[in-house]
């Protein structure tokens, strides 16, 4: 029953954002995030006639799309990435790096995995599968929110609650496909209603930031700033270091 | 049992950074805001200042406290001591902080951005601030007088640091610079 009220309620929030956004003639400017939202209630719904007309066909069918959930949610993360960063040219630089090392990364240890036989652990479940998609999207996520922190990029209002919404959910989630793929735990009800439960959550987020449309903050003038960037960390190293320095001196008195 | 462990902390640690995030995005809504003349007049302030650390941890003041009074009162001078020391000290990190800021907010703009120099100055706050909080909880537990040793280096720093930041800001905002300097000027800097 109470998974029943989850989903309903959930279904009704993503019907609720759509028409809202169609509304106010604001998902063309999020057009990967409404994609996602879509996609979603599309499952949703399907998922629901499964259930209903094919009961036995159900938990394969679940998994599937659910694996299908995860890889649309990819282009979340890309919107994400295109809402906060494009402004910015120093900070997409940065960001630019960061990925392409994880890309790589990645890469690399599934070639050594495959080369060398012991191979990039296959997920034994699909569930194990949606874990692991979901542990790269968090990898990504942590960089992305950790640039925007530490540059104090400015964001709206809608972009500010679909990163925080969405980066709820994957962190609920590979918290809990963790937990909930270990042999023994996949039968407990408890981690099976924390994704319904963070879903929700992410959804009464989006809801609020997503009301209506709120434009990122235009950046200020720059002309000078631009030509001062190698003046300026030279001066900034230098304050760190000696701070450091005299610090350290301090503790060794 | 241990497998699941490097998720959870992967989520956690995602958790951690996104409530960061979001506080610091509330906190410091107005990032624009550290070029304003208002808060450079609140620098002013804080360069005017130079003297109070030398005073707070300078042994003049718990030397007399030590010969001239009950052991009551010298009780009571730690304590109101060690709370002074320590909001100076916050101050020190506040600045550190705000030069930090400045930098940021010209490094995000330009396509002339070094990564690696970003990677080492992001790495340098980040020891940085270990040493200042570490330096805190030295004085919270051993009082500032016992620790003046320590304090002594930091305030020296503190100098250098403020000149250097004098000579960043009149870089970022040359039109208010002046205004800056003159407060920088009043307290004695050190480089």
């Amino acid at each position: 029953m109470f998974t029943q009220i989850l989903w309903w309620t959930a279904n009704f929030a993503e019907v609720l954002l759509l028409a809202r956004s169609i509304q106010g003639k604001f998902f063309r400017r999020y057009p990967s995030f409404y994609f996602y939202l879509g996609s979603v209630l599309i499952v949703s719904l399907l998922r629901f006639a499964v259930f209903t007309f094919r009961p036995g066909s159900y938990p394969a069918f679940f998994w599937y799309t659910q694996y299908f959930a995860a890889t649309v949610g990819y282009a979340v993360i890309l919107e994400i990435y295109s809402q906060t960063f494009k402004r910015y040219r120093g900070v997409v630089r940065i960001a630019n790096a960061l990925l392409l090392f994880i890309l790589a990364a990645v890469i690399l240890k599934i070639v050594a995995g495959a080369v060398s036989g012991s191979g990039w652990p296959p997920g034994e479940t699909m569930a194990a599968l949606e874990r692991d998609m979901r542990a790269l999207q968090s990898v990504l996520l942590f960089v992305i929110i950790a640039l925007l922190a530490y540059y104090k990029v400015p964001i709206g209002r809608n972009v500010i609650g679909i990163v925080g919404g969405y980066s709820f959910y994957v962190a609920t989630s590979v918290m809990a496909l963790g937990f909930g793929s270990l042999p023994g735990f996949g039968s407990r009800p408890a981690w099976r209603s924390a994704l319904p439960i963070a879903y929700l959550a992410a959804l009464m987020i989006w809801s609020f930031a997503l009301w209506s449309y709120h434009a990122n903050p235009e950046p200020g003038p720059e002309s000078k700033i631009e030509r001062d960037y190698k003046y300026v960390s030279e001066q900034t190293r230098r304050i760190l270091s000696r701070a450091r320095s005299y610090l350290k001196m301090g503790g060794e008195l | 049992m241990i497998q699941w462990l490097p998720y959870f902390f992967l989520g956690l640690l995602l958790l951690a950074v996104l409530a960061w995030w979001v506080w610091d995005a509330i906190v410091h809504r107005r990032t624009a805001e550290l070029l304003t003349p208002r808060h450079l007049l609140d620098l002013r302030q804080v360069g005017s200042r130079r003297d109070l650390g030398d005073r707070i941890f300078g042994p003049q003041d718990w030397d007399f406290v030590l010969r001239e009074t009950p052991s009551q009162i010298q009780r009571v001078f730690h304590r109101e001591r060690t709370v002074l020391a320590l909001a100076w000290l916050r101050r020190t990190r506040t600045q550190t902080s705000q030069v930090m800021s400045a930098h940021v907010a010209v490094a995000r703009n330009t396509e002339h951005l070094q990564i690696g120099m970003e990677l080492k100055l992001a790495l340098s706050y980040v020891l940085f601030l270990i040493l200042c909080n570490s330096l805190i909880g030295w004085v919270w537990l051993r009082g500032p007088v016992r620790t003046r040793k320590i304090v002594r280096q930091t305030l020296q720093w503190v100098a250098s640091q403020r000149a250097a930041f004098g000579r960043l800001m009149a870089v970022v905002d040359p039109a208010n610079h002046r205004v800056l300097e003159t407060g920088f000027n009043q307290g004695t800097t050190q480089s």
